[in-house]
């Protein structure tokens, strides 16, 4: 008996049983909607991922204080071994780099007349949005000499701009931060959240200013930074940035031993966000795809008792000479139809699903079509696998014994 | 004339030792082309056992059995159906029929199995039906015939594959007197046309339409060649 007469005769049986084929199926269904969705959502939050590190810019390296060991320790009390005059000195001396933006970052009031708010209040250098790929949306960024001068003058995030002034030019306006006066100059451009902070509400001022009238506190070495962003020249030239930089400032610390700094670039750190996003995904497929491995087993359940009921059946067709493997191809076609239906069904579900997600949240849910392949040809193969046992019962029946039950 | 059925010393045990069950035992049994034969016998005479045997359903645990010629007590499964679907048709006294296929569609079973065309399969199912009388019944399902024309249409089915011979288990069984009259008609008339039909039975008067009566008792042949008119007498022997 060909396969496409297989196909009728099961398709016939399954539809003349329509609520028992559907409810078999809603197992496999129910499995493969929460395998995509599951696949769909962690594939959205690892490219969320991707897209906010690659916003940090191209070819940046990170310069941050502490070894390995003090980070691991707690991140509050890591001692600032880094200073400005560091990164002016990387800016002065390393070839391979073209931008440096050394930061540091405080907590603090900033008011506007009656309205004030909470915020992040960031110090850094005339470099900062070159480095980090930031645009100023009016007005101007910091320069050299506000540098020099610790003039007060800051740069609004552009959330904050808005939540302070509304309706007012914040241009030329006049803020406190802290108590202390600063004249708004610049306002930036949308950026999004990236490394943990939130570049849109925060107020930007040169790091000496912050150092003096802020944070109101200077180490004996210099003015202390939380980490220095640095553009190398382009893409090859990141690994010679990172070595002279490294070259230089165990110079400049007298370092005989252990570093007190550390180097990343945004290729390990995307390296890191993907081994974490890519363990959650497959965590969540695997708790999916329990429930698709309870659906196979709700295909086995349904053919056995299948086999049971049809017993006098296949005694019949073995009598007008059907082979166990016609009887076998029969049962089998039958789970597998069963599953890579539910298959289907349930993948149209999970990707409705992603869709909601999408709609919802922050990030674009996304699945591939590796991954709809993938679940597909799974629940066919669970229907391949959990309908062999049913089918080879079925197969082995005697068709003296079938045909004399009941 | 080659014998259609050459049974040779045919052995059927079930189980061992103290539980053994001597189903056949030292059956020899010769059945040409074209003859027309009831296999009768108390319950327990072990005639289903033969049937089964005789049908390739079940393999003799000794002995030879060459159907057409060919020794079909060493054939594995396979094979078996092979030879089922295409030299044996077969009729029961429950009909199985398949309930949710159509009448037509029934018929249409072992030629499946054989590999025959959709188109062709269409033809011989409607002739088949045709010869049995319900040309007009192509599309009903089980539920929507008598029970007469259900067993109507397993005839249909068991013939349409131009079997050598006809193997009816108690084929009016499920009866009445009127509708088993029509199907025995139906048995004499494919006789007449050729086919062997052997048909197993306790009915008396079903067993005198044959032209040859088999008894069996307790496992073996006790009447190898009764003419149907001697029934009476035997009946009473027993």
């Amino acid at each position: 008996m060909d396969l496409s007469e297989s196909l009728k005769m099961a398709v016939k049986t399954l539809t003349a049983n329509k609520l028992r084929s559907s409810l078999t199926m809603l197992g496999i269904i129910i499995g493969n909607a929460s395998v995509i969705a599951m696949v769909g959502i962690g594939e959205g939050a690892q490219r969320f991922v991707n897209d906010q590190l690659q916003s940090l810019g191209p070819n940046v390296l990170f310069i941050a204080p502490g070894n390995r060991e003090t980070r691991e320790l707690g991140g509050l009390d890591i001692p600032k071994t880094l200073v400005v005059a560091d990164a002016t000195a990387i800016a002065q001396q390393v070839p391979a780099v073209v931008a440096v933006a050394p930061e540091n970052t405080t907590r603090g009031l900033v008011t506007f007349r009656n309205r004030n708010t909470n915020t992040s209040i960031v110090g850094t250098s005339p470099d900062f949005p070159k480095v980090r790929s930031f645009e100023v949306a009016q007005g101007r960024f910091l320069s050299d000499l506000d540098l020099r001068r610790s003039a007060q003058v800051v740069v609004l995030g552009a959330t904050l701009a808005e939540r302070l002034f509304e309706n007012d030019l914040p241009l030329g306006q006049q803020v406190r931060i802290q108590g202390t006066s600063f004249e708004v100059i610049g306002v930036m451009a949308t950026k999004g959240s990236n490394l943990g902070l939130d570049y849109d509400d925060a107020v930007l001022i040169p790091i000496t200013t912050l150092s003096r009238r802020i944070v109101g506190r200077t180490s004996p070495y210099g003015i202390e930074v939380s980490f220095i962003s640095v553009s190398a020249i382009d893409q090859a030239s990141m690994s010679t940035a990172e070595f002279q930089i490294t070259n230089l400032l165990r110079l400049r610390h007298n370092i005989t031993g252990e570093d007190d700094f550390f180097i990343q670039s945004q290729d390990t750190l995307l390296t890191i966000a993907n081994t974490i996003t890519g363990a959650l995904t497959l965590m969540l497929a695997a708790i999916a795809s329990i429930s698709l491995l309870v659906g196979g087993i709700g295909i086995m359940n349904i053919m056995l008792v299948s086999v049971r009921e049809r017993t006098q059946e296949i005694g019949l067709r073995k009598a007008i000479g059907a082979s166990q493997q016609d009887i076998l191809v029969q049962f089998m076609i039958e789970a597998v139809i069963l599953s890579v239906a539910g298959g289907t069904v349930g993948t149209a579900l999970g990707l409705s699903g992603i869709i909601l997600v999408s709609a919802l949240s922050p990030f674009e849910a996304g699945v591939s079509v590796a991954a709809i392949a993938i679940a597909v040809t799974v629940s066919g193969g669970i229907g391949l696998f959990f309908g062999v046992f049913p089918a080879r019962q079925a197969a082995r029946l005697d068709p003296i014994v079938a045909l004399r039950s009941a | 004339m080659a014998a259609l059925i050459d049974l040779n010393h045919i052995c059927k045990v079930y189980g061992s030792g103290n539980t053994e069950v001597r189903a056949l035992w030292d059956v020899s049994l010769t059945i040409d082309p074209g003859e027309y034969c009831a296999i009768m016998g108390p319950s327990g005479s072990g005639k289903s056992t033969a049937m089964n045997v005789i049908g390739c359903l079940d393999k003799p645990t000794s002995g030879d059995y060459y159907l057409d010629g060919e020794n079909v007590a060493t054939l594995e499964e396979s094979t078996l159906a092979h030879v089922r679907n295409r030299k044996i048709g077969f009729v029961f006294q429950q009909f199985h029929l398949l309930p949710q296929l159509t009448a037509i569609e029934n018929v249409s079973l072992p030629m499946v199995y054989a590999g025959v065309s959709a188109a062709d399969r269409q033809a011989r199912a409607t002739e088949a039906l045709e010869r049995v009388g319900l040309a007009e019944r192509l599309q009903n399902r089980p539920n929507q015939l008598s029970g007469g024309q259900q067993q109507r249409v397993a005839i249909a089915r068991a013939i349409v594959n131009q079997p050598l011979l006809l193997l009816a288990d108690e084929p009016t069984g499920a009866l009445d007197s009127q509708t088993t009259q029509d199907v025995m008609a139906i048995f004499d008339e494919l006789n007449q046309a050729g086919i062997t039909v052997v048909m197993v039975t306790h009915e008396a008067e079903v067993a005198r339409l044959s032209r040859r009566v088999i008894w069996f008792g307790d496992g073996q042949v006790l009447h190898n060649n009764l003419a149907p008119e001697e029934l009476g007498h035997v009946a009473s022997m027993v």
